[in-house]
């Protein structure tokens, strides 16, 4: 077999292992007001394309940090984009000045504890790590 | 406001007057962001170059066989966030000039306040956004080619405006609407000697962004003045009422210039389709000429090939120029010169189209390699893209070109 093939077979191993990942929800703080939110909506906040909920009130994205398995399989069922997209994605914002990257916590327990004391934040942490600190925005 | 305070000065105002006023936010006062491009570009036109910018002196082919001056650029960026409301940002490049130096100049330099997360203004030397990636069009590792399709990137060189500009966005649904405007001027040095300069440079251009489309119109109009070409048609001025005819329709003095631009991109995420047509008018040397590309590319994994189609079509590549046949043989001499002068620069105007194809790889975080090979037909009577033509080069014909880029963001 060709190197082609190599390549091609090893991203489709790639492909397989991202999907075994343990599932990643959109949550916000039990506090938040906001129940439901559609895969778009989501999406739309943490790519910087509006700072707001649907019901007017400031959404403050949050993200796992560079790297983690979170974050990847986040960006990779809201938004069918790869880690490398995602980079390219803020580069073109960061780089005509419009904007910064939101910050980042470090894992889903960090995650759960900025959430609670940030009500108007929203972050994505695994489904196993759900609990009544939180609530689920969007479940697949 | 007086364009005696340069985009720096202001920077450095707002910094001093604003102080750090930043802490309360949670977000960092300064941040620091880099971009660049590793290319080598070879040609299979030996007897001209090949280059990505009308201000770069020469490149890939006669100048060199293979040429790291096409694409190789790095460039560094400080935001300050000042205020929740204020910010400002200064971003420098170093890339091949117009005199082969690689001194750093100032990309942007501006203070933006934010009235709103929807309503901002900007002061200083901001984007001058032609096209659907202006924004990003030296920053490589955000587009999925070696280089913004050459035939409608090249109608509008210069990438930068000094002055304001403000923009709006607007939300219905799903559906975000950004209007944006400006006003300013722009002078770059150009390797033919002197100044290419825009004055009363203003633009308007709305974009669409809905799901995974976003669909975009610009228009600008700028006063332009290419001092490179001016003894030419000061001398066709000595001709009598001919050649200042001849002077008044191709001169590039303080003429009238406009710009059209269409552009449209589908990214769903695992393949992209775009396109985007130009169009570009001034009563000048320059004259019209229209351009368009499309371009689609699917993700593999961590490899994205793609294709390109692009197209330049310019008006007249050629003039009669002054009738030498009525003129005294000690000016049909001189006439005859300025002709062939005049025909060279219209024949310098680039008429051609071209098949690229190529890969992205993400081999590694934030940095890409990337493959390109493009064919070019250029048509008759037309140098193309091509600079520097040497003695034996053949208006029109086939052109072959590689190129490899490493890019990378930090």
């Amino acid at each position: 077999m060709n190197r082609a093939g190599f390549i091609i077979i090893g991203l489709a191993l790639c492909l397989v292992a991202a999907e075994a990942v343990a599932d990643v929800v959109a949550v916000v703080s039990a506090k938040n007001p906001v129940t439901t939110l559609s895969k778009s909506q989501v999406v739309d906040i943490f790519l910087g394309k509006t700072s707001r909920f649907p019901d007017g009130s400031q959404a403050v994205p949050i993200d796992q940090v560079e790297g983690s398995a979170a974050r990847d399989e986040f960006y990779l069922k809201f938004s069918d984009k790869s880690p490398a997209q995602i980079k390219a994605h803020w580069s073109k914002i960061i780089f005509t000045g419009r904007g910064q990257p939101p910050r980042a916590v470090s894992n889903s327990i960090e995650m759960k504890k900025f959430l609670n004391e940030n009500p108007n934040a929203i972050g994505y942490i695994e489904q196993s790590a759900v609990d009544g600190s939180v609530k689920v925005l969007l479940s697949q | 406001m007086s364009y005696k305070l340069t985009p720096v000065a202001l920077i450095a105002m707002a910094l001093y007057a604003s102080g750090a006023c930043a802490e309360e936010t949670g977000t960092p006062m300064f941040s620091f962001s880099g971009f660049g491009t590793l290319g080598l570009v070879h040609s299979s036109e030996d007897k001209a170059d090949f280059t990505s910018s009308y201000f770069k002196p020469n490149g890939a082919g006669y100048s060199h066989s293979w040429s790291a001056d096409v694409d190789s650029l790095i460039g560094g960026q400080v935001t300050a966030n000042l205020t929740p409301q204020l910010s400002a940002i200064l971003q420098v490049i170093s890339e091949q000039n117009y005199d082969t130096t690689y001194r750093p100049h100032v990309e942007w330099a501006n203070i933006k306040y934010q009235f709103t997360p929807d309503i901002s203004i900007r002061a200083g030397r901001v984007v001058l956004p032609a096209y659907l990636v202006s924004d990003y069009r030296k920053v490589g590792y955000t587009n999925p080619w070696v280089r913004p399709p050459i035939e409608v990137y090249r109608l509008i060189p210069i990438s930068n405006s000094d002055g304001i500009d403000a923009s709006y966005r607007v939300r219905v649904g799903e559906l975000i609407n950004t209007m944006w405007g400006s006003y300013g001027k722009s002078e770059s040095r150009h390797p033919a000697g002197g100044a290419v300069k825009a004055k009363s440079l203003w633009g308007l251009s709305n974009t669409v962004e809905y799901g995974p489309l976003t669909a975009r119109i610009a228009y600008l109009n700028a006063n332009v003045t290419v001092e490179s070409v001016k003894a030419l048609f000061d001398a066709f001025r000595q001709f009598g009422p001919a050649g200042i005819a001849m002077a008044d329709k191709y001169d590039f003095a303080n003429k009238p210039f406009s710009f059209l631009a269409l552009g449209a991109s589908y990214d769903p995420g695992s393949w992209f389709i775009m396109g985007e047509w130009g169009s570009v008018e001034s009563r000048s040397v320059g004259g019209k000429a229209a351009a368009w590309y499309v371009s689609g590319g699917y993700r593999l994994g961590n490899v994205t090939p793609y294709v390109t189609y692009a197209q330049i079509n310019p008006d007249n590549l050629s003039d009669p120029g002054l009738n030498v046949s009525t003129l005294p043989p000690s000016l049909a001499g001189p006439a005859t010169s300025l002709n062939t002068a005049l025909n060279s620069l219209l024949s310098s105007k680039p008429s051609q189209r071209t098949v690229s194809v190529g890969g992205r790889w993400d081999f590694t975080k934030n940095t890409a390699f990337k493959l390109q090979y493009d064919h070019t037909r250029i048509e008759a009577g037309s140098t193309g893209i091509l600079i520097n033509t040497q003695p034996g080069f053949q208006l029109g014909g086939k052109i072959n070109m590689f190129s490899a880029t490493i890019d990378f963001v930090f």
